[in-house]
């Protein structure tokens, strides 16, 4: 059988921030259907990682590939992907509506586009609210939203679920699902171990390598982790 | 409580001092202010204003006349007309500040005892060097007019002494021509209006580029991946749309209601500040693509837009400044426009002459966006 054609390809990538290596050969593929989370401490490398498969940073060197596209020489896989970032980059000086109005302009997306969004991510009663006045799951609701304009077939995605009510974290992951089911790809950074079980497979990044793991692989390697900084007779033992 | 005021004033200093950009405006920006203006007021006097002789009589009287003002202190005699109409062109384009007319028949009036009047003439559409060139000019149209009724008198054998009592037989009349009355209002009110407007331009344009970049929306636009040319054009042209729609309420009130002097028409004025605006723009925008942050863009931005008023030579001429400035001020588009402008609201003197400043200008706008294109684009790298 033929195989899947990757939605992302990353062969030997090596990134350096003032000659010292961020990402030191990092490998990974991902294909249409599968959701990855980046597993790593703050610090890490997660945001460099994803900021460069969306083509928002340059890389020193190794091969990106996104959507069969090599992202060193085009930029036309831009209009398939969909970015969160960790950080709030939304435009702070417009409403929700502004904002999902203004970016889908800039995604060239239709009207009918911002309705499907906002019903999927429940925004309608917030369509006039300041985004600077939004709480952090609504705001990452809103994000998302605007991500999904385009019908990305690649959602990059930083933290999206971190700290946020249950009820929006309910809501992104329903709306992950059918995403998923559709054929789009997702690549997930995340720090918070437990929200390890949402992916197919876990990227765990350390000293500028990933190493891929299953859910539970990612688990154990992380109870292994905190239990050798543990000593007899610490507190948090019992 | 003390304690803690001092805490506070103590973090509040180091803040002060840690921000490299706030403490060398803070420690070199009135020095270099005081240094600036001392280097452009310096000459207490405009020293060489420059100066046209009509001599339309050509005798050894005339020229003894030519001869006095040659030596005169502040004047410079920089060309020697052959018509009143060639005067008045060289006056209405700014070559000359001061005009003397000396009329035919000159030395046969004076011989005759005649009343004879030489005809001065000053630029005044420059206060401030009106003011000086006829203070210049009545220094030796005194001596002269003095020295003539003297030997008048005393060719008709009165005393030396008494004769210099006596009436003056050459009458030196001056006209003071675009603005007669040295009216401040005319001079400065409108111009002091578009000092302010241009400095809240550069300002507002002064984060153009670094407010898009240096905030976290930039991400969106460059995953999206859409053209940043297109992104800055279009901030560009309502920057320049909102500047302009600052400034028309204020030409209107200007010229319509108050009168303030207009000699080249509504049009071709819009269409000079329409040009001085983009190049403001361009200016604000080169700044913002080479700062860091906002805040720095905007320091960048009012150490241009503050001295450059002064420096524009509108209210102390360029000739007046110190010889390594004077090259320098002309890289600055307000020096242009506040130039241009005085030409327009006074003289009018014709798209000939007009055309350099327009030009200016848009080479300005031209070189300030090609920078900022190529520092936005290494920036990125």
């Amino acid at each position: 059988m033929e195989e899947q054609q990757s939605v992302v390809e990353v062969r030997d990538l090596v990134q350096k921030f003032f000659l010292k290596p961020v990402l030191n050969g990092v490998s990974l593929r991902l294909s249409p259907g599968e959701c990855m989370g980046i597993f790593g401490l703050r610090g890490s490398g997660k945001t460099s990682l994803l900021h460069i498969l969306a083509g928002v940073d340059r890389f020193t060197s190794g091969t990106v590939e996104v959507l069969g596209c090599n992202i060193s020489k085009s930029q036309r896989f831009k209009q398939a992907i969909g970015l969160v970032t960790q950080e709030p980059s939304l435009f702070q000086d417009l409403s929700v509506l502004e904002n999902l109005d203004f970016i889908a302009a800039l995604k060239n997306v239709r009207q009918d586009g911002i309705e499907r969004v906002t019903a999927q991510l429940e925004l309608k009663d917030y369509l006039r609210h300041q985004v600077t006045a939004l709480d952090f799951g609504l705001y990452q609701r809103l994000s998302l939203a605007c991500a999904l304009l385009n019908s990305p077939r690649l959602l990059i995605i930083d933290e999206l679920i971190k700290d946020i009510d249950l009820y929006s974290r309910h809501l992104i992951i329903k709306q992950l699902k059918p995403f998923l089911q559709s054929g789009g790809a997702c690549i997930c950074g995340f720090s918070n171990m437990e929200m390890a079980d949402i992916f197919d497979q876990v990227g765990w990044l350390e000293n500028g390598q990933l190493e891929i793991l299953a859910p539970l692989q990612a688990h154990e390697k992380w109870n292994n982790l905190v239990n050798s900084y543990k000593k007899p007779g610490d507190p948090e033992n019992d | 409580m003390t304690n803690l005021n001092l805490k506070i004033m103590r973090r509040e200093l180091c803040y002060m001092w840690r921000d490299r950009g706030l403490r060398n405006i803070l420690m070199f920006g009135p020095l270099l202010g005081l240094l600036l203006f001392l280097a452009i007021y310096n000459a207490q006097n405009i020293k060489d204003i420059p100066t046209a002789i009509v001599d339309l009589d050509r005798s050894s009287s005339s020229r003894e006349i030519s001869e006095k003002i040659c030596n005169a202190e502040n004047l410079k005699v920089v060309t020697y007309p052959t018509s009143y109409q060639e005067l008045e062109g060289q006056i209405q384009r700014g070559e000359i500040i001061v005009g003397v007319v000396i009329p035919e028949n000159f030395a046969r009036d004076v011989a005759l005892h005649r009343h004879t009047q030489v005809l001065l003439i000053i630029d005044a559409s420059n206060t401030a060097y009106a003011t000086n060139a006829s203070t210049a000019v009545l220094g030796v149209t005194r001596t002269i007019s003095a020295e003539a009724g003297i030997k008048t008198l005393m060719s008709k054998g009165m005393d030396p002494a008494q004769a210099k009592d006596t009436y003056l037989a050459v009458d030196f009349k001056e006209e003071g021509w675009f603005n007669p009355t040295l009216n401040y209002v005319y001079f400065l009110v409108l111009a002091m209006a578009l000092n302010f407007w241009q400095q809240c331009c550069t300002i507002a344009a002064s984060i153009n580029v670094i407010g898009e970049t240096g905030v976290k929306s930039w991400l969106q636009i460059r995953a999206i991946g859409f053209s940043k040319f297109r992104l800055f054009f279009n901030k560009s042209l309502i920057h320049i749309m909102v500047f302009m729609a600052m400034i028309i309420p204020v030409y209107i009130i200007a010229f319509g209601v108050f009168k303030l002097p207009l000699a080249c028409g509504f049009g071709p004025m819009l269409f000079f500040t329409l040009l001085f605006a983009i190049a403001l723009h361009s200016l604000g925008t080169l700044m913002s693509s080479a700062a860091n942050n906002a805040m720095d863009s905007t320091r960048f931005g009012m150490m241009v837009a503050l001295p450059s008023f002064v420096l524009s030579g509108y209210t102390w001429p360029i000739e007046a400044m110190p010889g390594f400035l004077q090259p320098v001020v002309w890289i600055f588009p307000q020096t242009w426009f506040f130039q241009g402008f005085n030409y327009l609201t006074f003289k009018n003197p014709g798209w000939d002459f007009m055309a350099s400043y327009f030009w200016a200008l848009i080479i300005i706008a031209l070189v300030c966006y090609s920078l900022a294109t190529l520092i936005t684009a290494w920036m990125e790298r």
